[in-house]
C-alpha cells in the first residue's frame, strides 16, 4: 500500500463532518480514494462531494437573504 | 438613536497556527522559513487592503513574532499614519525563534501558561512593542484572557483599555469539533462586549471596585442559536469559518449578511446599541486554500463580507471604530447594572425557533421558545468565582465559567431514562395528568417597562383528557435585582370550575462539561413560617415539601452559589434530591388554581459566601 498524502484540496471526512468533527483525510493516489483515520470512511472525490452536498441540506435558509428582523 | 459599531481586527502572524501544520506534509518545522513569512505578510497586506478599499479602519494587533519583522512594523506604522488604524498588541502568534529561545516552549495559548510565565511573557511582548513603536499598546487580546492575566497587565501597563477576551461558547463543542485537540475550553461568557470583573473575566463587573479596567470584546460575533448546539467556528462573523461550516451554496454566502443584520437588530433590545467584530487570522486566507475552499473563494468571501460593512458605513448605518475608540464609546453612558439582551431567531435552519439571551452582573441565561420558554442555560455570575487557569492551577485548561443549568450537556427535558435533566420549566396538571411547557413550542416578543425588560410569550394550549386551558409565560427582568420574575397565567379553561395545578421548577446541577460532578455538599432547604426542611445531598433520592414555603433554595458550595425560588403568595414548596443515575437537584413551587389564575415566582442567583 502507498503512503497516504494530502489531496489537491484538503478534504475533511464527510462522515465525521456529519457529527461535527473536522477530520482531515488522506489520499491514496494508487486507488484514487480518500480515507479517514478516525471512522472507516473511504470514497473517491465524487462521493465526498455528494456527502458534502447532503451535509449542507440541514441549512434550510442557506440561500436566502433575510432582511426583516 | 441607533448605533452599530464595528471593530475590524487584523494581525500579521508570521507563522500562522494552520500554516505550521504544513510540517505534517513532509516539511520539517522551521519557524524562519522564508516562504511562510512571505505568504503571511502577503495575507496581512491583502486583509488590510480589503478593509481600506471599503473605507474601513482597522485595529492592527501586532503579534510578538511580527515585532521582529521590520516589514510588518513598517506596514503598521504606514497604515496608522495614512488610514488611522490603531496599532495594538496580541498574545496570539507568540511563536517565533526569539520566543522559543526565551521561553523554551511550544505553548501557543497565553492563558495556559503558569502565572509566572504569563507575567514574563507580558513584559517581553509589551517591552518589545515599546522598543519598536516608542509607546505601549492600548488594546490587546487572545482567544481568552483570564482575569489574573489582565489584572497583571492593568497593574503594569494601565494604559490598556480594550482586549479581545473570549471566544463565545468555545468549550467542549469546540474541543469535539477539532478532533479533541483544540484547547479553547471557554464556555460561559457574554456574546457581546462587556466590562469584566476583576475576579473572573467571564462575569460583567458589578461596580467600579469590581471593574477590571478594560472593555472586553468577544472574538467574533457568533450565531446565538447555531453556536449553542454547534461549533463556534462554523457560525460567526468570519467568512472563512462559514465556509468551514459549509453554510455556502456554490460560491454564495448570504448567511454572512443575515448574521450581520441580526446583530444590527439587537439594538432593539439594548437601548439602540449594536456591535460586530470581524477578526480573521491569516491562516484562513492561505494561498493553498483551506479544506474544501480554494483561495479564490476564501478571498471572495472575505472581500464580500468587508464590502457589506463598507456599504453599511457609507449608508450611515455602521461606525468603524478601532478597539480603543470602541472601549471609550462603550463606557460613555453605561451603568454597571445595564444588561445585554438578545431575542435571537433562527437564520440558518428555517425553523422559526427563537432563543432569548440575557447577561448582567448577576447571571447569564438563555430561554428556548421551542421549549415553551424553558431556561436551558444558567451561569451564576453573582458568585464571581475566582477560578485561575493555566499550568499550576486546579482548572488548568478548563477556563469555562460553571453553569447551574446547561440543557445540552445535561439532558434538559428529554432523558433516556426516568431520571431528570437540567432545565427550568413549569408543569401544568390536573388529577393524574400533567403537561410540561417544554413540550409547547411558542414565540416571544420583547418590551421595556421603565427599568424592567419583559419577555412575553404567546399563550400555548394544554389539552387534558376532557378540557383544555391556555397558558401564558412572562419573564420580567428588573435591572439590578439579580432575579428573574416568572409569571405563569392560566386562562380560557373550557370547563368551568376545574382545578389546575401550576408547578414551577428548576432542575439543576453544576459543571463546565458534559460529565457529572460530585454533588456531595450541596444543601437543599425549604424555609417557611411554619418550619423548615433540609436535605444534605447524598444521592439518596429523598424528597421534602412544605406548605406555604417562603423560600426554596440550594446552596452549591462547589460554585459558591445560592439558588433560590420564592412565590408571591401561599404556595407549596418542594425539594428533590437526585441519585447517581440522575445527578440533579430540583427546587419547586406549586399552587392550585380554580379555572383561571396565575403563579408568580422569582428565581434568584446569589454568591453563597
Ligand atoms: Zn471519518
Amino acid at each position: 500500500m502507498a503512503q497516504g498524502r494530502k489531496g489537491k484540496l484538503n478534504y475533511r471526512c464527510p462522515r465525521c463532518l456529519m457529527r461535527e468533527i473536522d477530520m482531515d483525510m488522506l489520499y491514496d493516489a494508487e486507488k484514487a480514494e480518500y480515507y479517514c483515520l478516525r471512522c472507516s470512511f473511504v470514497g473517491d472525490e465524487a462521493e465526498v462531494l455528494r456527502l458534502n452536498t447532503q451535509f449542507r441540506e440541514k441549512y434550510g435558509a442557506r440561500t436566502i437573504r433575510i432582511t426583516e428582523f | 438613536m441607533t448605533a452599530f459599531y464595528v471593530n475590524i481586527v487584523h494581525r500579521p502572524e508570521m507563522v500562522p497556527e494552520y500554516l505550521q501544520k504544513e510540517a505534517e506534509q513532509g516539511k520539517v518545522e522551521d519557524l524562519t522559513r522564508g516562504a511562510v513569512l512571505r505568504e503571511s505578510l502577503d495575507i496581512f497586506r491583502t486583509q488590510q487592503q480589503t478593509a481600506h478599499d471599503q473605507g474601513l479602519r482597522t485595529t492592527i494587533q501586532m503579534t510578538y513574532a511580527s515585532l521582529f519583522n521590520a516589514e510588518a512594523v513598517a506596514i503598521a506604522k504606514d497604515h496608522h499614519a495614512r488610514f488611522g488604524d490603531e496599532i495594538g498588541s496580541t498574545f496570539l502568534g507568540l511563536q517565533c525563534a526569539e520566543f522559543r529561545e526565551q521561553f523554551r516552549s511550544k505553548e501557543l495559548a497565553i492563558w495556559l501558561f503558569s502565572i509566572e510565565d504569563k507575567r514574563r511573557i507580558v513584559d517581553a511582548v509589551f517591552g518589545k512593542f515599546h522598543e519598536v513603536f516608542g509607546f505601549y499598546p492600548t488594546s490587546t487580546g487572545s482567544y481568552y484572557m483570564d482575569a489574573e492575566l489582565v489584572n497583571y497587565i492593568k497593574a503594569s501597563y494601565p494604559m490598556v483599555r480594550a482586549a479581545v477576551a473570549t471566544c463565545w461558547e468555545e468549550g467542549p463543542k469546540a474541543y469535539w469539533n477539532a478532533n479533541n485537540s483544540w484547547y479553547t475550553l471557554l464556555d460561559g461568557g457574554p456574546w457581546n462586549p462587556w466590562i469584566p470583573s476583576k475576579r473572573n473575566i467571564h462575569c460583567p463587573a458589578s461596580d467600579s471596585d469590581d471593574d477590571i479596567g478594560l472593555v472586553a470584546i468577544p472574538h467574533l460575533s457568533r450565531d446565538l442559536m447555531a453556536v449553542f448546539d454547534g461549533p463556534g467556528s462554523y457560525y460567526g462573523t468570519h467568512p472563512q469559518n462559514l465556509l468551514r461550516g459549509m453554510v455556502n451554496e456554490d460560491r454564495e454566502l448570504p448567511y454572512f449578511k443575515n448574521l450581520v443584520d441580526q446583530y444590527r437588530s439587537l439594538a432593539t433590545y439594548n437601548d439602540g446599541y449594536a456591535y460586530n467584530m470581524m477578526y480573521v487570522g491569516p491562516g484562513w486566507m492561505s494561498k493553498s486554500g483551506r479544506w474544501e475552499a480554494d483561495y479564490a473563494l476564501l478571498l471572495k468571501s472575505y472581500q464580500e463580507g468587508m464590502a457589506y460593512y463598507g456599504e453599511l458605513k457609507r449608508q450611515g448605518l455602521a461606525q468603524d471604530l478601532t478597539m480603543s475608540e470602541f472601549a471609550d464609546v462603550y463606557r460613555r453612558d453605561r451603568s454597571y447594572t445595564r444588561p445585554e439582551s438578545a431575542l435571537w431567531r433562527d437564520i440558518l435552519y428555517s425553523s422559526r425557533r427563537q432563543m432569548f439571551w440575557y447577561a448582567d452582573p448577576s447571571m447569564r441565561f438563555c430561554l428556548d421558545m421551542n421549549q415553551g420558554g424553558a431556561l436551558v442555560d444558567l451561569r451564576p455570575y453573582a458568585a464571581k468565582l475566582v477560578r485561575p487557569c493555566g499550568v499550576g492551577t486546579k482548572a488548568n485548561q478548563d477556563a469555562s465559567y460553571p453553569f447551574l443549568v446547561q440543557s445540552l450537556y445535561r439532558a434538559g427535558y428529554f432523558t433516556h431514562y426516568a431520571g431528570e435533566g437540567a432545565v427550568k420549566s413549569c408543569k401544568i396538571g390536573h388529577g393524574q395528568e400533567q403537561a410540561d411547557l417544554c413540550t409547547c413550542r411558542t414565540q416571544a416578543s420583547f418590551s421595556v417597562e421603565g427599568d424592567t425588560r419583559v419577555v412575553t410569550l404567546e399563550p400555548v394550549t394544554i389539552e387534558f383528557a376532557d378540557f383544555s386551558v391556555r397558558v401564558q409565560s412572562i419573564f420580567r427582568l428588573t435591572e439590578g435585582s439579580g432575579e428573574i420574575e416568572i409569571v405563569r397565567r392560566v386562562f380560557d379553561s373550557t370547563r368551568p370550575g376545574v382545578e389546575v395545578s401550576i408547578d414551577e421548577y428548576i432542575t439543576a446541577c453544576y459543571g463546565t462539561t458534559e460529565y457529572p460532578e460530585d454533588l456531595t455538599g450541596v444543601r437543599l432547604s425549604l424555609i417557611g413560617a411554619t418550619g423548615s426542611e433540609t436535605i444534605d445531598y447524598a444521592y439518596q433520592c429523598r424528597e421534602a415539601e412544605l406548605a406555604e414555603a417562603a423560600c426554596v433554595e440550594a446552596v452549591v458550595p462547589q460554585v459558591d452559589t445560592r439558588l433560590s425560588l420564592r412565590a408571591d403568595g401561599p404556595a407549596l414548596g418542594y425539594l428533590r434530591e437526585g441519585f447517581s443515575f440522575s445527578p440533579m437537584y430540583t427546587l419547586g413551587v406549586k399552587k392550585t388554581i380554580v379555572e383561571k389564575g396565575e403563579l408568580r415566582t422569582w428565581l434568584k442567583v446569589e454568591k453563597a459566601s
